[in-house]
């Protein structure tokens, strides 16, 4: 579907000790767009994301990101290629400072990136709440203040790839919106971004294409526009054709 | 009054000592999970560095500088390599249990090749008194304090302060996250059993001189640390200094005014007292860990 993908996975075998989660998962992410991976509990989706960033080995098949061979990479590996993954869930330092959160988000560039004063203020003016609270401990912010706080720091050494999984969860109606701006900026500013959304029709409304993935393989790849207005998607993912929007 | 005073620099001294030693204790907890029950004799080997290093012919200053070194080396590299990291894979429990079988090995090993009997330790602060506002102190008890103080600093200055000290604390409060960001989680586990190593080595050398070097130094102080470690919430640095320092004045306290016979059990009722009320430690929180 697309020729020059930013990243490609072919026949990819993984899981955990002897389960077999993905079984054989193709696809090609287009580069410059937002794609939004969909699908059932249990598909496998956060399986990918680990898979693409090395935390689970596939047991067999390809990973290829922006071109190269990256089956085999380290995470820093990833980062030095530009690709940063914002996992599910809570993914912070509770203990440390809300500011020493997000500078480590720059820990693989090294103590020599010279413009980490500015990138961090940057990050902390994008959102009043992290700004407000900068030098107090991450457990106080509230939990879509931390998604927040992961989102900035992911953000922080300009990935040209972003995996973001479910960044809506627990998120206020208005802080989804603003996550799904800034995704569109970065968009814009040419990254590509592949995220995985439980909030479907939102997620799809402002994507340029969507994936179904179901038990481990890819169902349909397409533009979100034409996913949105599948009968057969819709019915599943979209809790049917009206109001599905913010769905849970 | 002047005694009390007294006592309680003695108690802070002592406890100060047990500090360093369950500040220790605990980076291993945090960053890998170790429950080291040999962390008591790690205390007592180096002063046996130290004097083998001395019967070797070097001065004092130069044996303190290679028992620090082998001390780094054997109970901090060595033992993460050799010990922690293959039993690491079979869980927590079976590491747990290897570090009991170590302490015994350990001591013994010391008992058999060096000596069973308890060795002078030349001390480094001076046989005598401080006198100020009536009050008499040991420069033993001042130095002890100071040092402990000074090493506490400065590894709180390293944790906080420096980057590299913030991804320790990384490793240690999300490994997986640690990871995701490119922190080197392993470079940084091995990291706080080299501090581990120091410490202890450190601790050594200010407790010796006050019980003579002996093998089985590390029954007691590898029991307080622990208590120390626990009472202070068992996940937490600053509750590892609190409880150490805790432990140490009722330590002093209760030896001088209720009975030197019941000195060793007053630890653990202490230890009952906090696991009754405060589960988690004076300054602890309940572990959580997702991802
Ligand atoms: N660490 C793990 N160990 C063992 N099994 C796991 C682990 N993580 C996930 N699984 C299993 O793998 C399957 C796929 O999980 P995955 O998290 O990829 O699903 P998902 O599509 O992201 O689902 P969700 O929408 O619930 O996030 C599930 O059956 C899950 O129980
Ligand atoms: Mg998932």
């Amino acid at each position: 579907m697309d020729t020059d993908p930013i990243v490609e996975l072919e026949n990819v075998v993984a899981g955990y000790g002897a389960m077999t989660i993905l079984n054989g998962t193709s696809f090609r992410i287009a580069r410059g767009a937002i794609t939004t991976v969909i699908g059932p509990n249990g598909a496998g989706k956060s399986t990918v994301f680990k898979t693409i960033f090395g935390l689970l080995r596939p047991r067999s098949g390809s990973i290829r990101v922006d071109g190269r061979d990256a089956t085999k990479w380290s995470q820093r590996e990833l980062l030095a290629a530009g690709v940063c993954y914002i996992p599910q869930g809570r993914n912070i330092f509770p203990e440390l400072s809300v500011r020493h959160n997000i500078e480590l988000g720059a820990v693989a560039a090294g103590p020599e990136l010279k413009d980490m004063p500015a990138r961090l203020e940057a990050a902390l003016d994008r959102f009043p709440a992290l700004r407000r609270k900068a030098d107090r401990q991450a457990s106080t912010l509230s939990g879509g203040e931390q998604k927040q706080l992961e989102i900035v720091r992911g953000l922080l050494l300009d990935p040209k790839l972003i995996l973001i999984d479910e960044p809506s969860i627990g998120l206020s109606p208005l802080m989804v919106q603003e996550t799904f701006t800034l995704l569109t900026q970065w968009r814009d500013k040419g990254a590509s971004i592949l995220m995985i959304e439980q909030n479907a029709r939102s997620a799809l409304q402002m994507s340029d294409y969507g994936l179904v993935l179901e038990l481990g393989q890819t169902r349909m790849h397409d533009k979100a526009q034409a996913i949105l207005n599948d009968p057969q998607v819709a019915q599943l993912f979209l809790g049917g054709v009206i109001g599905g929007a913010g769905a849970v | 009054m002047a005694n009390f005073v007294a006592l309680l620099i003695a108690g802070l001294a002592t406890g100060a000592l047990y500090a360093l030693v369950a500040v220790g204790f605990t980076l291993l907890w945090q960053t890998s999970q170790t429950i080291n029950f040999a962390q008591g004799e790690f205390v007592m080997l180096p002063a046996f560095f130290m004097l083998a290093a001395m019967h070797a012919g070097l001065p004092f200053w130069a044996a303190i500088l290679v028992g620090l070194a082998l001390s780094v080396a054997i109970l901090g590299f060595a033992f993460k390599r050799l010990l922690v990291d293959p039993m690491l894979r079979h869980g927590v429990l079976p590491l747990a249990i290897a570090t009991m079988a170590l302490s015994t090995f350990l001591k013994e090993s010391v008992k058999t090749f060096y000596s069973a009997e308890a060795s002078p330790f030349p001390s480094i602060a001076p046989d005598a008194y401080l006198h100020l506002f009536g009050l008499s102190v040991s420069w033993q008890n001042i130095v002890v304090l100071g040092v402990a103080i000074a090493a506490v600093v400065a590894l709180q200055f390293l944790l906080q302060r420096t980057r590299t000290g913030r991804q320790m604390q990384a490793a240690a409060q999300n490994p997986t996250v640690a990871r995701i960001l490119g922190v080197p989680v392993e470079r940084m586990i091995l990291y706080t059993f080299l501090i581990n190593g120091a410490l202890v080595a450190l601790a050594s050398l200010l407790i010796s001189p006050i019980y003579l070097a002996k093998f089985s130094n590390g029954d007691t102080l590898g029991l307080a640390a622990f208590i120390a470690a626990i009472v202070g919430g068992f996940n937490q640095i600053r509750g590892a200094i609190v409880g150490g320092l805790l432990l140490g004045i009722v330590d002093n306290l209760s030896a001088a005014y209720i009975s030197t016979q019941y000195r060793g059990a007053i630890p653990l009722c202490l230890l009952i007292v906090i696991i009754l009320f405060r589960p988690n430690g004076l300054l602890g929180r309940a572990e959580e860990r997702t991802v």
